[in-house]
């Protein structure tokens, strides 16, 4: 059974992969067929769960090793499986619902293929056990996410939302980075599970506000909080089905996970406490608020999405049992109804061609069912009994007037967001299916009964869920208290149920309500209002700043470039030269005062010496000749001199390179030396004076570093070692080649891989030249 | 060119040198050799013949392009390197095998050696297409 997990998982990503093979294959049904692969991981999740119970300190485990001391391990306990759960389950319909959604858009495979992909990262983000594996898991879904939100790529909106998505998700994994290999660097490991069962928590540690920093930054960055909160509206240009994906369980959720996954070894301390409430409480005002002037019946739904997110990153912050117990619930409610309620603002724009709620009218008639689910999905988005979303604020509401010191700050800042909530469910439904007199019909595309049925399953199983969920909340009772457990609560059992007595908790609820209705009967002029706030905010739009950010950094990364690639050869070289003169000048004078050894200790052979003067004689030569071709072979015999050396002082193998070496690059140059123009003195002496000096200077420093290297030992030298090894492990007596091949490697690996890389990019320089030529030979042909 | 002795002499010691840089390739762990400098003879091989003939001709011979004989020298390389992981050691790690055959002797075989092949193939791979690339773009003998 745990095995099967990991198979599950790995199958997913598998299916991502072969999706454009499947797609060839079943073509529109490709949604269809992918929907098996998470409806089968949400069926082994649910027997999981059943494995969990009686016991709500109990905990899953199960690991695929792949390499020594690299193993998958997933953690399964009551918070990873809520997730899983929701996020397998929501990644069925919504695959279903795309099958259908997207059958007239071009490039399919392409879609369920990050699709998929995109739902395995989730899947794996929710049930690694490992700090490094969580954030690998996490940066897929902010690529993948960026290939869905821009996917209609030919739209210049949707490439400028999938890219500040992306900018911003993926500033906040780097900070994750950080946060992740701080905290390894601390406690030794990355092993979440190793993290909890030794208790530790880094509250106590100085590095301990930078962690907490980095990982709140990636949290809020993730999950579009204030003052990041502008690219997930902007993220609508996504088709629906990703739309509802990623608001509903996934994606921006993955920031509260984080949140609720770290907060064992990092919760809990003041600024945890102020940082999270501070910018939840601001982003969940901020959301209901603004969702109340939009037209769009997506971009309202992002808006309250982002004031959901907002409560929950605030219910995480308040930091009691009660609150995280009220932000796990309430994770719950509204995946189920933002995902459902996603859906069907896809289904009101397939048949009626637009998503602005004012333009429609009276649809109740044309799609009762669709009206009949929407209303049950808004009953929960306003938290009326007897959809679940009435538990989730009751114990949100609970949790909150539990607070001793900032209560009369959160909670009228709560209670007027779930005014906004109850206010714009009761306005969407009234816009969307009550009829007006004085209005024309609405002419439909399609009709509810010719609509596939796994088109409107969706919406409706989720709607079933949270009415099922709602009525019989002790479902929830388990893997809730096991996350709670998990997180450190005290008790892991609790008690959920929709009526809880006539208390404090209910007249705010009542209240709550009546004020939404009254909001509605005064939307005109507070909608005006909060057009005017809204047009006020514009006057610093951040998309549009951030976006000018992006552009001045752009333009000061390129004068930086400018300033260092400019492109002159020599000047590269002198910089690198004269870089060379000072770090080894350093180093020597550095270590110990220069004394040149005695030259007298081995008496010099005299066909060593005729060698040396030679090439000598070769170097000068080279340097001072007016021919090309003259100075090319001089130099040529300054390189077969110094293979002599070699051969001489017993390097044999270095020796026999040398020599082909030198032969490549003197067939080289022949074959080049036609080509150039004529030899021509064109530097004045001055600049060639300064370069004599220069390479005067790095041949000088060149020969210390060889003396001080030969008369120096700041370590054992290794070769005793590979000379001793090189026959008993090495297998072979040429240690030299034992070292390329085996003891080293990894080195030479690297060389090669540079090398043909180099290769490569000789090709690709000449490559138009190339083809250019071979067709004109072709048409002479 | 239609010198018909001039031909027959380089396909002979295009063979002859192919046949050297196999020989050096394999000693390489022995006595001085090895890949690199058995692939460096090899190309001085394929270069003496496309002086002659033109690159054209080398490519011929070749069968495959040369990005593509790189390819396969880094495919051997990473072969080398990841083959050792799937028997529970670190990547790199030279496995071997010794035995005792009847007419070859004492032998040794081992990852090292498809590494050094891979080095082998990939370097004159390399030597080839910047050869050839330079010869393409100066028309050399065509």
């Amino acid at each position: 059974m745990d095995n099967l997990l990991s198979l599950l998982i790995a199958l997913i990503f598998l299916a991502g992969f072969a999706t454009p093979l499947i797609h060839k294959l079943a073509g529109k049904k490709t949604g269809l067929l992918l929907a098996i692969v998470p409806l089968s991981l949400f069926i082994v999740l649910l027997l999981e769960l059943l494995q969990l119970a009686p016991r709500e300190s109990a905990l899953l485990q199960t690991s695929v090793s792949l390499l020594p001391g690299m193993d998958f391990a997933f953690r399964i306990d009551g918070l990873s499986l809520i997730f899983g759960l929701l996020i397998s389950g929501i990644g069925t319909l919504v695959l279903l619902y795309a099958a259908f959604y997207m059958a007239k858009y071009e490039r399919q495979a392409h879609f369920f293929t990050y699709l998929t992909l995109f739902m395995g990262a989730m899947i794996g983000l929710v049930f690694s056990d490992n700090l490094m594996v969580l954030f690998i898991f996490w940066e897929i879904t902010s690529v993948t996410s960026f290939f869905l939100i821009g996917f209609d790529h030919h739209v210049d909106k949707s490439r400028q939302a999938a890219l500040q998505a992306l900018l911003i998700t993926g500033f906040g994994g780097l900070c994750l980075l950080f946060a992740v290999i701080l905290t390894g660097n601390i406690t030794g490991t990355y092993v979440i599970s190793e993290l909890l069962q030794q208790s530790i928590h880094l509250g106590n540690h100085p590095q301990y506000y930078l962690i907490l920093a980095l990982i709140i930054l990636g949290a809020i960055t993730k999950s579009a909080q204030f003052p990041f909160h502008f690219w997930l509206p902007g993220a609508m240009q996504a088709p629906t089905p990703v739309s509802a994906y990623l608001h509903s369980a996934t994606m921006v959720n993955a920031g509260v996970f984080l949140l609720m996954r770290i907060y064992p070894i990092m919760g809990g301390t003041m600024p945890w406490k102020y940082a999270l409430m501070i910018t939840g409480g601001i982003t969940m005002f901020l959301g209901a608020f603004f969702s109340m002037g939009q037209r769009d019946f997506k971009r309202i739904l992002a808006f309250t999405t982002i004031s959901a997110l907002g409560t929950m990153i605030l219910l995480i912050g308040i930091d009691t049992t009660s609150s995280l117990k009220a932000a796990l619930v309430f994770f719950i409610v509204h995946g189920l109804y933002k995902g459902g309620l996603f859906m069907i603002a896809g289904i009101i724009d397939k048949t009626t061609g637009t998503r602005d709620i004012y333009d429609l009218h009276g649809l109740g008639r044309q799609l009762p069912l669709t009206a009949a689910v929407t209303l049950l999905a808004l009953v929960s988005m306003a938290g009326l009994p007897p959809m679940l979303g009435f538990l989730g604020k009751e114990l949100i509401y609970e949790a909150k007037m539990q607070l001793p010191d900032v209560a009369w700050l959160v909670l009228p800042l709560s209670v007027g967001a779930n005014i906004m909530m109850v206010a714009i469910s009761i306005t969407v439904y009234y816009e969307l299916f009550f009829r007006r007199k004085n209005k024309a019909a609405i002419t439909l595309k399609y009709r509810e009964r010719e609509l596939p049925f796994y088109f409107l399953a969706g919406p409706v199983l989720l709607a079933a869920a949270g009415l099922f969920l709602g009525i019989s909340p002790a479902f929830l009772e388990l893997p809730v208290g096991n996350g709670l457990f998990f997180m450190g609560a005290l008790t892991g059992s609790i008690q959920l149920s929709l009526w809880h007595g006539f208390n404090e908790v209910l007249r705010l609820s009542i209240f709550t309500v009546l004020s939404g209705i009254s909001v509605f009967m005064l939307r005109a002029p507070i909608t005006r209002f909060i057009q005017k706030m809204v047009r006020w905010f514009d006057q610093w739009p951040l998309p549009t700043l951030f976006t000018q950010l992006i552009n001045k950094y752009l333009t000061a990364a390129a004068k930086n470039t400018n300033l260092l690639q400019h492109g002159y050869h020599r000047f590269y070289l002198l910089t690198f030269f004269l870089a060379v003169i000072a770090l080894m000048g350093l180093q020597i004078f550095r270590i110990t005062e220069i004394d040149l050894p005695e030259l007298a200790a081995s008496p010099l052979k005299i066909h060593v010496a005729l060698l040396l003067l030679v090439t000598a004689g070769a170097v000068i030569y080279a340097v001072f000749s007016s021919s090309r071709l003259s100075a090319i072979l001089a130099m040529g015999v300054v390189g077969y001199g110094i293979a002599l050396l070699y051969l001489y002082y017993g390097a044999i193998d270095l020796a026999i390179t040398q020599f082909l070496a030198e032969t490549v690059l003197m067939v080289l140059f022949v074959m080049v030396i036609y080509y150039l123009p004529a030899f021509a003195v064109l530097s004045s002496r001055k600049s060639r004076l300064r370069d004599g000096l220069i390479s005067l200077g790095v041949g000088t420093f060149i020969t210390l570093v060889v003396l001080k290297a030969k008369f120096l030992n700041l370590e054992t030298p290794i070769s005793e070692y590979f000379a001793a090894r090189a026959y008993t492990e090495g297998h072979g007596r040429n240690i030299v080649n034992v070292i390329l091949v085996d003891f080293r490697a990894l080195d030479t690996m690297g060389e090669v891989t540079v090398l043909i890389l180099a290769a490569a990019g000789v090709y690709s320089l000449f490559r138009f030249q190339i083809k250019t030529l071979k067709k004109k030979k072709q048409n002479k042909a | 060119m239609n010198n018909i002795i001039l031909e027959k002499i380089a396909l002979l010691f295009l063979r002859g040198i192919a046949l050297m840089s196999v020989f050096l390739l394999l000693r390489g762990h022995n006595s001085p050799g090895g890949g690199f400098i058995g692939a460096i003879v090899l190309a001085i091989g394929f270069i003496f013949y496309g002086i002659i003939f033109g690159s054209d001709r080398i490519e011929r011979i070749l069968y495959f392009n040369t990005r593509i004989w790189m390819g396969i020298g880094l495919g051997f390389v990473l072969l080398a390197a990841v083959w050792p992981v799937f028997l529970g050691h670190a990547p790199l790690t030279g496995l071997w095998y010794t035995g005792n055959w009847p007419l070859l002797g004492e032998i040794h075989l081992g990852t090292p050696l498809i590494f050094d092949t891979g080095i082998f193939i990939g370097v004159a791979g390399l030597i080839l297409s910047v050869i050839i690339t330079i010869m393409e773009v100066l028309k050399w003998n065509t």
